[in-house]
């Protein structure tokens, strides 16, 4: 088998969803000592690119999108090791801090928000639900973030946003972070007001969006 | 030896304990009566006949109703007769208290009329020199235990009515312990009172005469909360946001009901002052609104409420059109996200006298699940979205005339419309006729794509269904599903064990049962086993209205109910996701 043949099967193992495949086929690029940065930028990602492009045309749902960054959170599992051998760690595309803002219990865009960007390539640190505004501030320094994303699913909680957006300003920290927001209730209009960096409508939309905003460093 | 008692003229007779209420032994012979004053010997609507035993001389107030009723001499009130020796009766058929069906289809259940408010008719004398009684001290010799708390402000009201021609007046006593006002003449037989349904979406009422516990008439309507938001949330934060907003909330809902409670009103000509006491069922945010308590904690974790159980209110500080010396009576509250409504489509269906296990669904936006599993009772709630009541949906509309209900496929797909009119959109049921039948035909996969390459289903030239559309559906679908399967597997229970689901809301009968099984959002159980309840909640309000027992049952059946969060529940997002996909599931 050859290696193009191989990039294939790892971007059909992606959108097919199976994972078994996928951890397969990173097992048996690092056995077959492949250049690891290649097989990331010319195996997996694409794969997470055409689930995408399958999501948009709304053949793809939830389902096939979970499924998929799982199959791409099993690949990076094995290729991650590798790469920090080979020195050459340095793949993440940028620092995401991420979390449901106080109030709200409710995760499962979140999360889904958090999967999409990790099988991009982004290094995630997920806070979980109900999430206080104090703790954001202190892991996004912690980590040394590029951006801070916060959802909201409940009209109530929204407005923990704004309030976290006062909070950075009024520690001087805003210049440092770019700060994007997403939940049901949340929309373009919202993020303008409130002053955040950007809205993304679904999981997809929020990895173009992160892309473009590009790393501040 | 105890004696017995013989009734006439169904025969059969039973042995009584000695010196029981007559009244009391009929019904646990199970003959009830019917008794305006609560077996006080004050509104003579107990008579019956006394065939064979003692008849004691009958008090100067039983004479007295004897006289105006024209009754023979051996016919004896039952509330003051104690049965001593072996006694044999009559129940004249007028005596009699028919029960009260609880709800109108799906579920045969009677529950026997026991109102809070009586009307108790009484003659008082005028105050003349020859008999200088004050009026307080005549209310006091008639409503022994009740008089003292009859305040001068009653009193009052009282002495303007004496007046009246008749010389009779009627008081409306209050669970036997208080005295709400005081009325010209007699006027026993005009007590109504109120069943209502806050819904979010829309207010449904019933006027209900209060002393046989018979619904007049009913009416149903948009609430006017609306234009704050469509759902509980946005009304919410609608508040959250300018606390004064509150009064406009509570002002819109109580201008609809206005409207509805004008209507049945002035077309049976009754006055808004002989409705005396009002039920009212809702979620817990259409109970907090409707009565102005703050709404803050709702919406915020750890969403909690204002209040769960409330005494009755006094009407005047509610709003209500009706007496304003009357009663307003709220169900109980089970949790932030399981309210009044549920707690009152239990009462409606009483789950907790049945044996066995099951499980209580109310499909609407927010869909709340209760499942009894022997004395246990849990409750979750799950958010549906409002696909099922056609929003968000590209051609959905609520179910109103003109919306395709139902769908079946026999030479070519058949669409039938509310009132029989040109189809102009798909109401909840509706869309799961067709989502279903395009499932079996292939059109929709069981991941919920379109197979065609266009991604859009025509139903009528312009009318069809979207890929999106097609999601939102899956989407509400999956949240119902994820809640019963996470409250079952709680309790180890599967779906085959159950004894059968209740299933209320809106969708009523209209529902396709085969077709909500095959796309997965009822479990599939034996056809027999799913039993419609319809608006449960105005059912319950109903039962509430009329049945003190049934309040006090409702409140401690809604104390006992154990709630669960979903989203905490750490399988809550892999049970979701699995249940996107369509599907029979068991």
């Amino acid at each position: 088998m050859n290696e193009d043949d191989l990039l294939k099967d790892m971007t059909r193992a992606i959108v097919e969803g199976d994972r078994d495949a996928a951890e397969a086929l990173a097992k048996k690029a690092v056995a077959l000592n492949l250049d690891l940065h290649e097989v990331v930028e010319k195996g997996y990602i694409p794969g997470i690119q055409k689930v995408g492009d399958l999501w948009e045309r709304g053949d793809y749902f939830l389902p096939e999108l979970i499924t998929s960054a799982e199959c791409m959170k099993a690949a990076m599992a094995v290729l991650r090791p590798a790469l920090e051998r080979a020195r050459l760690a340095d793949i993440s595309q940028g620092r995401i801090v991420i979390g449901t803002i106080e109030g709200d219990i409710h995760d499962i865009g979140k999360n889904l928000v958090a999967s999409m960007l990790a099988a991009n390539g982004f290094e995630v640190t997920d806070l979980g639900a109900d999430v206080k505004l104090e703790r954001f501030v202190q892991s996004a320094q912690d980590v040394k973030a590029d951006f801070i994303c916060l959802s909201a699913l409940l009209t109530t909680t929204m407005l923990g946003q704004r309030r976290f957006m006062d909070l950075l300003k009024e520690r001087g920290l805003r210049p440092q972070f770019k700060v994007l927001v997403g939940g049901a209730p949340v929309n373009q209009k919202w993020a303008d007001s409130i002053g955040a960096d950007g809205y993304a409508e679904n999981a997809l939309a929020a990895v173009k969006l992160v892309k473009s905003l590009g790393r501040k460093r | 030896m105890n004696p017995t008692l013989k009734i006439f003229p169904q025969g059969g007779s039973i042995q009584v304990q000695k010196n029981i209420l007559l009244i009391d032994a009929l019904q646990e012979a199970g003959v009830n009566l019917i008794s305006f004053c609560h077996k006080q010997g004050l509104c003579g609507k107990c008579f019956v006949e006394i065939l064979r035993g003692k008849q004691p001389k009958p008090d100067i107030r039983e004479k007295e109703l004897l006289a105006r009723k024209r009754l023979p001499g051996n016919f004896r009130l039952a509330c003051l007769y104690r049965i001593t020796k072996d006694l044999a009766v009559r129940i004249p058929e007028a005596a009699r208290l028919s029960l009260m069906p609880v709800l109108k289809h799906g579920y045969r259940r009677t529950i026997l009329p026991d109102p809070a408010v009586r009307k108790i008719v009484f003659a008082p004398s005028r105050p003349d020199l020859a008999s200088p009684l004050s009026l307080s001290d005549q209310v006091r010799a008639y409503f022994p235990g009740l008089g003292k708390r009859a305040s001068p402000d009653l009193l009052k009201n009282l002495a303007v009515h004496l007046d009246d021609p008749s010389g009779k007046a009627t008081a409306i006593v209050y669970d036997g312990t208080e005295i709400l006002d005081f009325e010209a003449a007699d006027t026993a037989e005009q007590n109504f009172g109120l069943a209502i349904d806050i819904g979010t979406t829309t207010l449904a009422a019933e006027l209900v005469n209060l002393n046989t516990g018979k619904t007049i008439d009913d009416a149903t309507a948009l609430n006017g909360q609306a234009r704050f938001g469509a759902d509980v949330i946005s009304r919410i934060t609608t508040v959250f946001q300018d606390p004064l907003k509150s009064e406009a909330l509570r002002t819109a809902v109580l201008d609809s009901l206005k409207t509805m409670i004008e209507g049945m009103l002035e077309k049976h000509r009754i006055p808004a002052r002989h409705v005396y006491e009002a039920a009212v069922a809702g979620n817990t945010a259409m109970n907090h609104l409707f009565l102005g308590s703050p709404v803050k904690t709702l919406a915020v974790s750890p969403y909690h409420a204002v209040f769960s159980a409330l005494p009755p209110l006094p009407a005047s500080e509610t709003g209500l059109l009706m007496n304003q010396r009357g009663k307003v009576y709220v169900a109980p509250n089970i949790k932030s996200f399981v309210g009044g409504d549920i707690a009152a489509g239990l009462a409606a269906i009483d789950l907790a006298e049945q044996k066995g296990d099951f499980l209580f669904i109310d499909l609407g936006t927010n869909g709340e699940i209760v499942l009894k599993k022997g004395r246990q009772f849990t409750a979750t709630s799950t958010a549906a979205g409002p696909a099922f009541e056609g929003m968000n949906i590209s051609h959905g509309m609520l179910a109103v005339p003109g919306a395709v209900y139902k769908a079946e496929y026999a030479d070519g797909l058949k669409l039938m419309t509310i009132g029989n009119r040109p189809a102009l959109g798909i109401c909840g049921t509706g869309l799961i006729d067709l989502i279903s039948l395009f499932l079996e035909r292939g059109v929709i996969s069981p991941q919920g794509h379109i197979t065609g390459r266009e991604k859009k289903i025509g139903v009528r030239p312009n009318l069809f269904l979207t890929q999106k559309d097609v999601r939102e559906v899956q989407l509400a679908a999956a949240a119902i599903k994820t809640g019963i399967r996470l409250l079952l597997g709680l309790h180890k229970l599967a779906v085959a064990d159950l004894d059968g689901i209740y299933v209320a809301g809106a969708f009523g009968n209209y529902l396709n049962i085969p077709n909500s099984m095959r796309l997965g959002l009822l479990p599939r159980l034996a056809r027999k086993k799913i039993i419609f309840v319809g608006n449960s909640s105005l059912a319950g309000a109903k039962a509430l209205l009329v049945s003190r027992r049934e309040r006090i049952r409702c409140e401690r059946l809604a104390q006992k109910i154990r709630h669960v969060s979903l989203a905490t529940d750490a399988a809550f997002q892999k049970t979701f996701i699995e249940a996107l996909k369509f599907g029979a599931w068991t």
